[in-house]
């Protein structure tokens, strides 16, 4: 058996920096023993430990979609040591992951139904993971109508800029992008995340929310699906606590019995609600 | 069962023996202490004691212990090597207690999906030798209300039991049964089952300190908001002793240690006692003081631990209560939860 704490070799083949303040980049790593890929098999929303040799090991969210091939992506805000160690590297360097690690968006429960993905500026990573996911053609049918509303404080701070464009371009996927305010370039939406939620007003019927971004996007948000009649079974999101070993051992990330590492980090409002509010 | 008797004073010679082939953690006196160390061929193993000042859990998950290794090269530091040590052991006249604290940690380092092999290979390789509590120790002692007993063969391969002129030796487990060889030749009879038998009910009396320990979870169920977790922490120093001492406390931190081109990936022990054991790099912190610190201590072993394993995270040692500097006692914390 795998020994978990021990990273799978991977190479960084490309960085792309994502905002203007440069602070955010997504990282694309590739298995160096191409037999891992298949022993990384992840879905949307799960995590990884990225493993920096001689700084640490930080968890991060996989912003890849398994229905990409050859390599898994991750992007990582500059904040502590090793995401600052992460942020100094160039293409070519070799560093670990371990993972994947916890639960992830809940596929199953998501099928058949119209999808609504909320994000809110850094956080989009895993929703990004799941969009990509739905939209394979692989995968379209199984899913219902998608919307998906993003927001970032302003256009310089939207992160998959280019694949924004793409999105927008698709007829099976309604998009709507906004920032909290637009500079003279700007020409989309304007407004903050939980006001275009209720501009769109998506219909609860057999509908699911999925909803990543900073706490008080969240706190303003959701009383607009409550009105829109989403029940708290069909709002799904997901947890962030300080981790170290991600498989439920080293005890310092669990909220109430449950491990968010381990039991998480994806739950549904039903789910919070029986936990304690120690996070 | 293989069962012998071993004259009271065979035992350390039996100790010193088993030093030739194994490595054999056994109690030593060292200050005014008395720890469990590895032994070495001229130490004087010290069974008369009453118990560690140490918990045992070292001996399966220790203090500091390398993960792994890695090393520079010109495309970055890599992997270089698993760092997992572990020779055939011996843990040589553990207090029933500690004994019960190895099947706690059982529980959470070998689960069915993330298998935690440098403790599962030190558990596999190590053979335990409880020495059972025909007199209880302390006053503090309180296993018989976490599941415990003085004398039990819970977490044991072999149970010694002091019968009066003799060891009842009993062999639990296979693996307790492949050091039969060390014990000699003299068989226990019935009469020492009996005597065996009358000094676990004695024993079992002679614990006087009781706690509702399982009577509280239902009010730990429903009571994390309670304005009683205001009152615990008042007068403590943040200092984690009680976990370090602590036979069931498994938290741990991962750090990294590099120098020139080298360096290793270990992890230590860690506690929910202190400040930044949750503290997140933005800031936040999900338990901002140290109430919040002792509910989670509270909560971990009382209620979480018994959720996910359906068992109480104590075994009734004492040690938390004997050690803290500012005398906290958890003893007094279940009392009075249970009366909420």
């Amino acid at each position: 058996m795998q020994n978990p704490y021990i990273p799978y070799p991977v190479e960084v083949t490309k960085i792309i920096t994502e905002v203007d303040t440069k602070d955010i980049k997504t990282f694309r790593l590739k298995f160096v023993n191409p037999e891992d890929e298949e022993k990384f098999k992840y879905l949307p929303g799960q995590f990884g430990e990225l493993s920096i040799y001689g700084k640490g090991e930080s968890p991060i969210g996989i912003a890849s979609s398994p229905t990409q091939k050859g390599y898994i992506e991750f992007t990582v805000q500059k904040a502590g040591v090793v995401t600052s160690a992460l942020h100094e590297m160039e293409e070519g360097t070799l560093m670990g992951v371990r993972g994947p690690m916890g639960n992830s968006w809940p596929i199953e429960f998501l099928e058949g139904k119209n999808i609504v993905i909320v994000g809110g500026g850094f956080a989009f990573t895993t929703l990004r993971s799941l969009i990509n996911y739905m939209i394979h053609e692989d995968n379209r049918k199984r899913f219902g109508k998608i919307t998906v509303i993003y927001g970032a404080r302003n256009p310089g701070l939207l992160i998959y800029k280019d694949e924004l464009l793409e999105w927008q371009k698709r007829d099976d996927l309604n998009i709507n992008v906004t920032v909290d305010k637009g500079d003279a370039t700007w020409k989309g939406r304007e407004g903050f995340v939980p006001t275009v939620c209720k501009e769109v007003a998506p219909s609860a019927e057999n509908a699911v929310t999925v909803i990543c971004g900073p706490p008080i996007m969240i706190r303003f948000t959701l009383p607009v699906f409550f009105d829109l009649g989403f029940s708290k079974e069909n709002i799904i999101t997901s947890l962030e606590m300080r981790m170290k070993c991600g498989i439920g051992k080293c005890g310092r990330c669990n909220v109430g019995s449950k491990y968010v590492c381990k039991d998480g980090p994806v739950f549904s409002l039903a789910e919070l609600d029986k936990l304690t509010k120690e996070y | 069962m293989e069962k012998r008797l071993i004259k009271k004073d065979a035992l350390a010679g039996i100790a010193r023996k088993m030093v030739e082939e194994l490595t054999v953690w056994a109690p030593v006196k060292k200050e005014d202490n008395v720890i469990f160390a590895p032994l070495t061929k001229d130490a004087e193993p010290f069974f008369a004691y009453l118990n560690s000042k140490n918990a045992p859990k070292q001996v399966f998950f220790p203090h500091t212990e390398t993960l792994i290794k890695y090393t520079r090269t010109p495309k970055g530091m890599v992997f270089s090597a698993e760092e997992n040590k572990t020779d055939k052991a011996v843990l040589f006249g553990v207090r029933p207690c500690d004994a019960h604290s190895f099947v706690l940690l059982d529980m959470l380092f070998d689960q069915e999906k993330y298998k935690d092999q440098y403790y599962i290979d030190k558990r596999n390789n190590t053979t335990v030798i409880t020495l059972a509590c025909a007199e209880p120790p302390y006053a503090t002692c309180f296993c018989t209300s976490v599941d415990g007993e003085p004398v039990s063969s819970d977490g044991a391969d072999i149970v010694l039991t002091d019968i009066g002129n003799e060891y009842l030796a009993e062999f639990v487990t296979p693996k307790g049964e492949k050091l039969v060889k060390y014990f000699g030749e003299a068989k226990a009879d019935a009469a020492a089952e009996i005597k065996k038998k009358e000094i676990s009910e004695k024993a079992k009396k002679a614990i006087s300190s009781k706690i509702p320990a399982h009577e509280v979870k239902p009010i730990l169920d429903n009571n994390f908001e309670h304005p009683f977790w205001a009152t615990i922490h008042g007068k403590c120093l943040a200092c984690g002793t009680c976990t370090f001492m602590c036979p069931t406390c498994h938290c741990f931190d991962i750090s990294d240690e590099a120098k020139g081109s080298d360096g290793v990936r270990i992890r230590s022990w860690d506690s929910c006692m202190f400040p930044l054991f949750t503290k997140e790099t933005s800031g936040h912190n999900p338990r901002i003081s140290q109430k919040e610190r002792w509910r989670q201590r509270v909560m971990h072993k009382f209620k979480y631990y018994v959720d996910n394993f359906n068992a109480i995270a104590c075994v009734g040692c004492g040690r938390c209560v004997m050690s803290c500097p500012v005398n906290i006692d958890i003893r007094k914390i279940i009392e009075d939860i249970s009366k909420l």
